[in-house]
């Protein structure tokens, strides 16, 4: 990416990554250029010329504005010759003599040396809040918004600021991003309706997610061009697709599920695409026009809402690398009302029990139920929301069809293992074995294996940053406190973390995003004007979690037993698994285990590693219990409940018998 | 026509022949103009009824008559030419056709109160080869104009249409493409004047570099005023633009193109709408072209009538969807164009000019023009060039003639001259943002760059031909005032700067000029030019500053004498009737919209300077010369 | 040999920021790395060369979808 390069501004040398704007190596030499059309958050105007600077390049002089001129050459450049100094004179004096009112068109005009203007005309506007064209806010509504609702319209002179057709659009969602970057006060908000307690202090921290939507997300996550789906490129490079049933981690067919390819082939680009109008980052893509092949609507062009990660990964689970398939998958689901991740999961292990022989065509009712077989999964689908055929069976989740299928014991225990649900909830779509901590985000989620309350992989298998039980402990009490509270809120997690502020790697605990971890409490502060850190914010978690945790003991799921996760999750439970990632097992079973592996069969390994891994997650169900205040079977302990203040009779009633 | 089958590269000669032969057949052929100044005057009608009454004749099989595109004589239209022997009717009306029918075509002599009559010579010339208009021309990009009906593809074919993309098609080497158009020296025909070839070779190697596939654009956005060159070779001839596209896009690797046409064109709309789809009949534009496997093809894009969008990148913002507004060009369209791929955008009489090129070779092209061109574009002006000869001259009309024609040939060999008696004052090229060139630059030899130095530009080639009984602070407010409607006002000096120019020239040219005005404007023209974000205001002043250089004892003279010598700048003037030659005829009294003239029978009239509004009727319709203005 | 995420990678001469990421398949977009406790901005990858023996953290930011 860098591109480096060196040019000399006003004799001086400085680096800048090519393509780079102009302007920002000005400003990093250390010299001002007036401007009253350029915005740090926005891109470049272009359109009051007061940037004006001298290029040379190869010999040959030009002038151009520092704000829009990308640097691609070693040039030198001049910030203050005399050619320059009289056109801003002349450009500042038009502006002194159309808005001769306004504060900031005066500081220009004092620092370009104008003090009367010969531009005063019928049409000067001496107000002091008089709209002087620099366009911040048509660009922070097209960039920040992603709305188009404020346009110029209006030739030359009679240039002016309008929405279409001169009318109150109903688009507009009253963001006020426009009014914020007003460099004047033209745009003015007149009616706060939710009359939070500190509006300024909620727009101060909310534009600045604003700001990084516009400025930073083409370059992070993309989540305005392809939404959640960008996770799958990742994680199919580091080895965490599930595939198979979650065998495997990745698979050589995976790029036709990328992010790229969904959004080269299927997503719809540049639309205002959000949970809700006004979002900045809109990550909910779409994708129109799309002509169903299969189930009721056969022969229909549709639009679909979709599809995020867990959906093009759970296509990939079933072994279906289809986009087409992926998107009807999605379409189907969506309209059944039936869940993505848990159709996928379930059809994904009923694919794998019927590959390893457990059920035939007589239980499937003749549907060859292989992986990849994405016509017999949409048909699978079709009955399970039809109530018909296998799809009765599948349609009941895995809990259901391991009782089912393992009833005369003979495969009871591989069904277990391979049977990717906690709690009764199929297993969302990211691979775990190799992360123990993620194996108790999953383990220890309260409703079950979804990545909603900890997802630990990086930090853990990836970045190293939490090796010890306590470590992990405390990011699996962290993480799902915190996540809790954004429910709690009503708000949105994605812009905590699926773009991080710019200067987010030198800030201490940079994993958190301490920075829009902040942005969360001035917002809430802002609202309520309670004011908040860390501990306020867990200890508000804490009751919640805690009451979920009872009810979910109430409900007969909430100890140790249910809190254990299928082998498959911690480890591999076939040969095939096991040799497809030999050297990494090997080396653990000599470094970490300490037992030689040479000589040893597969399945002498494999019984090794499994103790062993058996072993470590029971370790950290110790140390997170220990972390949480819960027993040692998992059960919130009455001193905990006290501590948070929710020691209520009817809640003590149900765990006393636990303690 | 029209028919389903492909056409293979070894298919056109036969057409070709075939369609020369069935030519042969007639005995004479006769050519309607049907350009849109010929249109207005009812030339469609004069089609219809001679192709009626020729039939009721029953001399269908003997005669032939065919629409063409503007024969560029529009002075005299309608026009008629009766070909193979070249036959130049003028003036035609519905009246004249029977007297053709009858006494040419039946008795073999020519109708010759039809015929032209050179005004300066008193000369009557039968063919239209003798006409002095059409000597000097060299026809390039116009080299169908009044010979083939544009609307049919075999005349165009017959005239060796397509052969050239057949050719190159045949070939298969795009590079060699390019080279050849870089060798032939052509430079972009729309006004900036950028070697054609150039372009090419950076799009493609865009398109490359980053693996994507271009596009290419004909900018038919035609918007100065009095120019309408485009829009005739479009009426004209529309399958040398399509020919042209193909050859482009097959160097540049594109599989789209896209017509950018003014909304104000809807005669040449609809030639072109019938061209794209008879090329595509034939295969020329399609999944396959010409059986080669290439594949492109182009749809047209109307605009709603802003002169900015004929800006390249306002242009593709339009196209896009978006308000028509300039970017930066700091980042070129053939890196970052339309929807951000490489966009190669060459003007219609650009694209015109290509098939000849391929066809004829690019030393034959470059040996035409001005300068060495043979190892750098820049180094001269290739090719001929076509111009909108308007204003106060005899012979209005286009002419295509070659880089390096005077002034002074144009204007007074091919145009005419300067009709009633007046004389040549200045000419403006290039369209409203071009400059004023005086007398004394008559025998300047025209090409990109003399113009730029003499303060003007080659523009689109417009030329505005100015009498003696012009106002040159007049013109220059004129034009500030077209571009101050036109400017987009996307930057402030373009915005602010226009506006207050437009209303320092009204002030002196009502006789409130100031002292210093003549610097103000000066330096207002400097920061403008130097700082504006596109073309449209960096060459906006070029009608002030040329008139400033050329005739700034006019503003002078404005300001200080408050005298408009011209008798133009009705503030400045007074209208008189002078005694002497005043007969009393009472001619001036009736038509005077505000009665301000007096008088009797045979006595010397009087006008009233409080009623007089200076609308100069009774100096347009005194025959002797009476009223003064002073 | 250096030691990007407590795993062991051969050093050699002139190696950069982005080639010891290369060489661990890391192609996140959203990477923090310190080389032996010292923040190297994305910009400078290219161009910073890690001496041997050195402790390279290469910290992935991001949390699930």
């Amino acid at each position: 990416m860098a591109d480096r390069m060196e040019i000399t501004v006003n004799g001086k040398t400085v680096g800048v990554q090519k393509d780079s704007y102009l302007l920002a190596a000005v400003t990093d030499a250390g010299f001002e250029v007036p401007t009253l059309c350029h915005h740090k958050d926005l891109t470049p105007g272009g359109s009051c010329r007061l940037c004006l600077c001298e290029v040379e390049d190869g010999g040959r002089k030009k002038l151009v504005t520092a704000c829009n001129y990308p640097v691609r050459g070693p040039v030198t450049v001049r910030t203050d010759t005399a050619e320059i100094a009289q056109h801003r004179k002349i450009l500042a004096e038009m502006y002194l003599g159309r808005w001769p009112g306004v504060p900031v068109v005066q500081m220009i005009a004092r620092e370009c040396g104008v003090t009367t203007s010969r531009f005063a005309s019928e049409i000067t506007d001496d107000a002091p809040n008089a709209c002087i064209l620099c366009g911040h806010c048509v660009r922070a509504c097209d960039e920040f918004m992603i709305e188009r609702v404020l346009e110029f319209a209006g030739r030359g002179i009679k240039r002016h600021l309008t929405m279409p057709f001169g009318e109150v659009d109903h688009h507009c969602v009253t963001c006020s991003s426009c009014a914020y970057v007003c460099p004047t006060g033209a745009i003015e908000i007149v009616d706060d309706k939710n009359r939070p307690l500190d509006a300024k202090a909620i727009r101060d921290h909310g534009m600045k997610v604003n700001a990084e939507m516009a400025t930073l997300d083409s370059k992070q996550c993309r989540m305005r061009e392809v939404g959640t789906a960008n996770i799958v490129d990742v994680m199919d490079a580091y080895d965490l697709l599930p595939v198979h049933n979650y065998k495997f981690g990745k698979h050589p067919e995976a790029k036709k599920l990328y992010s790229t390819t969904l959004k080269a082939e299927y997503f719809t680009q540049g639309a205002a695409d959000a949970c809700w109008r006004g979002c900045s980052m809109a990550c909910a893509k779409a994708v129109d026009g799309f002509t169903l092949k299969t189930g009721p609507y056969k022969g229909q062009q549709v639009l679909v809402d979709g599809p995020e990660y867990e959906t093009a990964a759970g296509a990939a689970n079933m072994g279906c690398f289809d986009g087409d398939f992926c998107v009807e998958f999605n379409f189907y689901c969506d309209t059944y009302g039936i869940d993505t991740i848990s159709a996928a999961t379930a059809i994904a292990f009923a694919m794998e029990v019927f590959e390893a022989g457990v059920i035939t065509t007589k239980e499937t009712g003749g549907i060859e139920l292989r992986f990849g077989a994405a016509d017999e999964a949409l048909t699978l689908l079709h009955q399970m929301a039809d109530g018909e055929g296998f799809g009765v069976d599948v349609g009941q989740g895995i809990r259901w069809m391991k009782e089912k299928w393992g009833k005369d014991g003979e495969h009871a225990a591989f069904l277990q293992d391979i049977g990717m649900e906690v709690k009764g909830l199929e297993f969302s779509e990211y691979v775990t074995k190799e992360s123990l901590a993620q194996q108790g985000g999953y383990g220890f989620a309260i409703k079950g294996p979804q990545h909603d309350e900890a997802w630990l992989i990086f930090m853990d298998m990836v970045n190293k940053q939490i090796p010890t039980f306590e470590d992990k402990a405390e990011a699996l009490h962290y993480f799902p406190l915190f996540r809790t509270w954004f429910g709690l809120m009503g708000l949105c997690k994605i812009v905590w973390n699926d773009v991080v502020p710019a200067d987010n790697a030198v800030q201490e605990e940079a994993h958190k995003i301490p920075g829009h971890v902040r942005n969360y409490w001035k917002f809430f502060e802002g609202l309520t004007g309670i004011e908040l850190d860390e501990q306020k914010m867990l200890d508000q978690s804490a009751r919640v979690y805690n009451l979920q945790r009872i009810l979910c003991r109430m409900l007969g799921f909430g100890t140790r037993k249910d809190d254990m996760v299928p082998y498959r999750a911690a480890g591999p439970v076939t040969r095939e698994e096991y040799e497809s990632r030999a050297d990494r097992y090997d080396g653990q079973l000599a470094d970490v285990v300490g037992v030689d592996p040479a000589g040893k069969s597969t399945e002498e390994k494999m019984k090794i590693l499994r103790d062993f891994r058996e072993g470590q997650y029971e370790k950290l169900a110790d140390a997170v219990y220990r972390r949480r205040g819960w027993t040692e079977d998992g059960v919130p302990k009455v001193e905990t409940l006290a501590a948070l203040g929710i020691d209520l009779p009817e809640l003590v009633e149900v765990i006393k018998a636990d303690q | 026509m029209a028919s389903a089958c492909k056409v293979k590269a070894g298919d056109l000669g036969k057409i070709a022949d075939r369609v020369n032969a069935s030519f042969g057949r007639y005995k004479a052929m006769l050519m309607v103009c049907t350009g849109t100044a010929c249109v207005s005057a009812r030339s469609f009608s004069i089609r219809d009824r001679l192709a009626l009454k020729i039939a009721e004749k029953g001399i269908a099989d003997d005669y032939l008559v065919v629409g063409t595109g503007c024969n560029g004589f529009c002075a005299v239209g309608p026009i008629i030419v009766v070909q193979p022997e070249g036959v130049f009717y003028q003036r035609v009306t519905d009246k004249d056709l029977d007297e053709i029918l009858e006494q040419h075509l039946v008795g073999g002599k020519p109708v010759e109160r039809l015929l032209y009559e050179d005004p300066a010579t008193g000369k009557v010339h039968t063919r239209m080869d003798e006409i002095e208009f059409f000597g000097k021309q060299q026809l390039i990009a116009l080299r169908n104009k009044g010979i083939i009906d544009p609307e049919n593809i075999d005349h165009y074919i017959a005239r060796g249409g397509y052969a050239a993309l057949g050719k190159v098609l045949e070939a298969g080497d795009p590079e060699a493409v390019i080279r050849e158009v870089i060798d032939s020296g052509i430079r972009g025909r729309g006004g900036g004047g950028f070697p054609a070839g150039i372009k090419w070779q950076s799009g493609r190697r865009a398109a490359g570099e980053r693996g994507e596939v271009p596009y290419v654009v004909c900018n038919a956005d035609e918007g100065d005023p009095g120019a309408y060159m485009d829009r005739s070779i479009i009426e004209t001839d529309p399958h040398t633009v399509l020919e042209g596209m193909l050859i482009g896009a097959f160097a540049l690797g594109a599989r789209e193109g896209f017509i950018y046409i003014r909304k104000e064109y809807p005669l040449a709309l609809v030639r072109l709408e019938k061209a794209i789809e008879q090329a595509r009949s034939y295969g020329f534009l399609g999944p396959d072209v010409l059986g080669s496997g290439f594949a492109f093809d182009v749809s047209i894009h109307r605009g709603a009538g802003a002169f900015v969008c004929g800006e390249s990148t306002a242009l593709m913002a339009s196209m896009s969807g978006r308000v028509g507004e300039p970017r930066a060009k700091y980042v070129h369209n053939v890196e970052y164009g339309y929807r951000d791929r490489p966009t190669v955008l060459n003007n219609v009489e650009t694209w015109a000019t290509i098939p000849v090129i391929m066809d004829r070779g690019a030393s034959w092209f470059a040996s035409i023009g001005t300068g060495d061109v043979a190892g750098d574009p820049w180094a001269g002006s290739s090719g001929t060039k076509a111009f909108s000869l308007v204003g106060n001259i005899a012979n209005t009309g286009l002419v295509e003639v070659p880089m390096g024609i005077t002034l002074r040939e144009i204007i007074f060999d091919i145009g005419g001259g300067i009709p009633n008696g007046r004389s040549f004052k200045a000419v403006q090229t290039g369209g409203p943002s071009g400059g004023c060139i005086p007398a004394s630059k008559l025998d300047l030899e025209i090409d990109f760059d003399s113009l730029s130095e003499a303060g003007s530009m080659m523009g689109s080639g417009g030329l505005i031909v100015m009498d003696d009984q012009t106002c040159m602070v007049d013109v220059a407010r004129y034009f500030i005032d077209f571009l101050v409607d036109e400017s987009c006002g996307k930057c402030t000096p373009c915005r602010e700067g226009l506006f207050a120019l437009k209303r320092i020239l009204e002030r002196i040219c009502r006789g409130e000029g100031e002292e210093g005005d003549v610097q103000f404007l000066e330096e207002l023209c400097g920061t403008i030019g130097a700082t504006s974000l596109c073309q449209l205001g960096a060459t906006a002043v070029n009608p002030v500053m040329s008139t400033l250089r050329y005739f700034r004892e006019e503003y002078e003279e404005h300001i200080r004498d408050h005298r408009c010598r011209a008798g133009v700048c009705k503030e400045l003037i007074t209208y008189r009737i002078v005694a002497d030659p005043c007969t009393g005829c009472l001619a001036c009294l009736k038509p005077c919209p505000t009665q301000a003239i007096t008088g009797e029978k045979k006595k010397v009239h009087v006008i009233d300077e409080e009623k007089c509004i200076k609308c100069g009727i009774c100096r347009e319709v005194c025959t002797f010369d009476a009223v003064e203005v002073v | 040999m250096i030691r990007v995420n407590d795993t062991n990678v051969e050093w050699r001469s002139g190696m950069t920021v982005t080639l010891a990421l290369e060489a661990m398949g890391y192609d996140f977009p959203l990477i923090s790395v310190f080389v032996n406790e010292q923040f190297v901005p994305e910009i400078d990858h290219d161009s910073f060369e890690i001496p041997d023996g050195a402790d390279v953290k290469a910290i992935h930011i991001h949390h699930g979808g």
